[in-house]
């Protein structure tokens, strides 16, 4: 390799952005086929898989790419899914004619899931700046504290159900929502850890010292990458929402956080594929387990959890596929 | 013109008294070495300089700005990086990522919005080649050219030593403070650096204040060097003027004096 190293954003003659629109277009096509297909219970676990890969690539970008362990993504979840719910049952109790023509029903959905991402995002802001000065342990402890209190305030608001939790969501949630917003979250946090904004956030996780030294605003870089992730942590509570049509406080407790977090690490910190793969086969395992579970009367999942990553921890202590992604593996690839 | 101007700064943890007093005039494109025996208050005046301790006395001029006690990456901003003594790179990124994030930091170049970033549009890519060429520039003054791609983790010691200052230049610093560079490298790599210092001098114009035990690449290169120690300047003045100082003798006896 000699001389400067000059890179395109064209595939052919085409701009790259092309190729996650097409994407996104196939999985609406994908999803005419599979929803009348597929028996509903695999679908189920395709679409909790779909939300988690969003939980667990947007806690990497947290977690993963900037270096802050955060124990708070339930937590922004829950922001998300509250706020979401919110809106569409409103307009369900008052303006239920609306959501006779689909257009106008979808477009309530959608706007819920962004303005529910939007107020996480805010929760994201005003939970980061303070507590972002700090660092591994009492970070981890602040945001752990964050989801508790996000919980225990929900608890205690009626207008949203309180622990009785909020039933009878409007079922919005579908294979192409739920995989739109899995592409847009790729698409966001791919080209973001290749971009100016990106390298602060992992010169942070790097050496922060360094990071400063060199002119990054590592407050800053923490509180972009918070927020960011925040915000799709809310949507994502805003799908997850509206697939259940059911969400109580309890669903959004720390062992949600932990669940995204064991994802984070099993696929590893800094690698999105990882985090993908993490989350499906998770998600599958969690659902496997069940009739397990059913006969033994013991909940199994946490304990192959924790002994999942204990071999985890043996063999592979950066995770599986550490920083690298999933295409660095392939032949023809290698450096 | 003096780039750098420090008056009468001090520092103080609880009781001990690190730095008194400290006072410097940087003229543009001067190589300044500063000097002292271990835990002298060396290491302590460049975070003082940095931003990373704020001086209790004194006063920090860069480019005429006053710069005491901004955070560090405010001053760097104004065009002053530093390197560490114990080196502090970005392991697990490649050697011109390591460069890029200083190269993001450089106020001549354009900064690209978010969106720019995630659409990779043209004006983004037009930003990242030339912060790539930027990039493999710098690293042809280090001959670190054919290791853009390597982690920076896999360097050899006097590569990593070599990277860091060129970082530090990335950032588009005019004045570079360099902590030890030349330390664990073998003869033959601190000859180079005293070359390629003395060449970003020349070329580039860029002013060095550099801590050094090295003694031979203290006296080959700085115009004028500062002895320190306990915190305290014992001695200023070219090198043959330190070289004679008797007080400077007397802080080195017992210490290096053998060494030379
Ligand atoms: N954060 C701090 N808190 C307390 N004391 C400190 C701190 N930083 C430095 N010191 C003290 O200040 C003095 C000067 O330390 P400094 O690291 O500046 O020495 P130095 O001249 O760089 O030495 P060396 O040649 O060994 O690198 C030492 O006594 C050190 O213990
Ligand atoms: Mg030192």
């Amino acid at each position: 390799m000699s001389g400067p190293i000059q890179i395109s954003n064209r595939l052919g003659k085409f701009h790259s952005n092309w190729i996650w629109l097409v994407t996104g277009i196939f999985i609406w096509l994908i999803s005419i086929f599979l929803t009348d297909q597929i028996n509903p219970y695999y679908l189920n676990i395709i679409l909790y898989s779909g939300i988690n890969i969003i939980l667990a690539v947007s806690l990497n970008l947290v977690n993963g790419f900037t270096g802050q362990f955060s124990m708070g993504h339930a937590g922004f979840m829950s922001v998300g899914a509250y706020a979401s719910a919110f809106i569409t049952t409103y307009f369900q109790a008052h303006h239920v004619d609306l959501f006779s023509n689909p257009l106008i029903g979808q477009s309530i959905f959608v706007g819920s899931l962004i303005l529910g991402g939007l107020v996480s995002c805010a929760a994201g802001y005003l939970v980061g700046l303070p507590s972002l000065r700090l660092k591994g342990d009492y970070l981890a402890i602040v945001t752990l504290g964050f989801g508790e209190i996000i919980r225990v305030i929900f608890l205690n608001v009626d207008a949203v159900g309180g622990s009785r939790g909020m039933p009878g969501i409007p079922p919005l949630s579908n294979f192409g929502w739920i995989f739109s917003f899995v592409v847009l979250t790729v698409f966001v946090v791919e080209r973001l850890i290749k971009s100016p904004q990106g390298r602060s956030f992992l010169s942070v996780r790097e050496d922060e010292i360094a990071a400063e030294a060199m002119g990054v605003n590592i407050t800053g870089a923490k509180v972009r990458a918070f927020v960011i992730g925040a915000f799709f942590a809310g949507v994502a509570g805003g799908l997850f929402a509206h697939q259940l049509q059911f969400i109580n406080p309890v669903t959004f407790d720390f062992n949600r956080s932990f669940e995204i977090i064991i994802m984070v690490v099993l696929g590893g910190m800094g690698s999105i594929s990882g985090s993908i793969v993490a989350a499906v086969f998770l998600t599958t395992l969690r659902e496997a387990l069940r009739p397990l579970q059913e006969i033994t009367q013991v909940d199994l999942r946490m304990i192959i959890y924790s002994f999942l990553l204990i071999v985890l921890m043996l063999t592979r202590p950066n995770g599986l596929f550490g920083t690298k992604e999933i295409f660095d593996f392939l032949p023809g690839k290698k450096k | 013109m003096n780039v750098l101007c420090v008056k009468k700064m001090g520092i103080q943890f609880g009781g001990l008294k690190a730095v008194t007093d400290f006072c410097l005039d940087l003229p543009e494109g001067v190589i300044y070495g500063l000097i002292g025996p271990n835990g002298a208050g060396k290491t302590t005046i460049f975070n003082m300089l940095t931003g990373v301790y704020k001086p209790t006395t004194g006063a920090i001029e860069a480019f005429g700005n006053l710069v005491t006690g901004l955070a560090p990456c405010k001053i760097t901003h104004y065009g002053m990086a530093r390197t560490f003594q114990n080196i502090r790179l970005f392991k697990d990124l490649t050697v011109l990522d390591n460069l890029k994030v200083a190269i993001d930091q450089d106020p001549n170049f354009p900064r690209v919005s978010i969106f720019h970033s995630i659409f990779k549009t043209a004006k983004f890519i037009e930003n990242e080649n030339e912060k790539n060429r930027r990039g493999y520039e710098l690293l042809k003054i280090f001959g670190l050219e054919d290791k853009q791609q390597n982690l920076a983790r896999n360097l050899p010691y006097g590569a990593q030593r070599r990277l860091e200052i060129a970082r530090a230049m990335a950032t588009g610093a005019k004045i570079l403070l360099l902590d030890e560079p030349a330390a664990g490298m073998n003869t033959k790599e601190t000859v180079d650096l005293m070359s390629t210092i003395r060449m970003v001098k020349s070329k580039l114009g860029i002013t060095t204040l550099l801590i050094e035990h090295d003694m031979k690449l203290v006296m080959g290169i700085c115009e004028r060097i500062t002895v320190l120690d306990y915190g305290v300047t014992i001695a200023e003045g070219t090198p043959s003027e330190i070289q004679q100082n008797p007080r400077v003798i007397e802080a080195y006896l017992g210490k290096s004096a053998t060494t030379h």
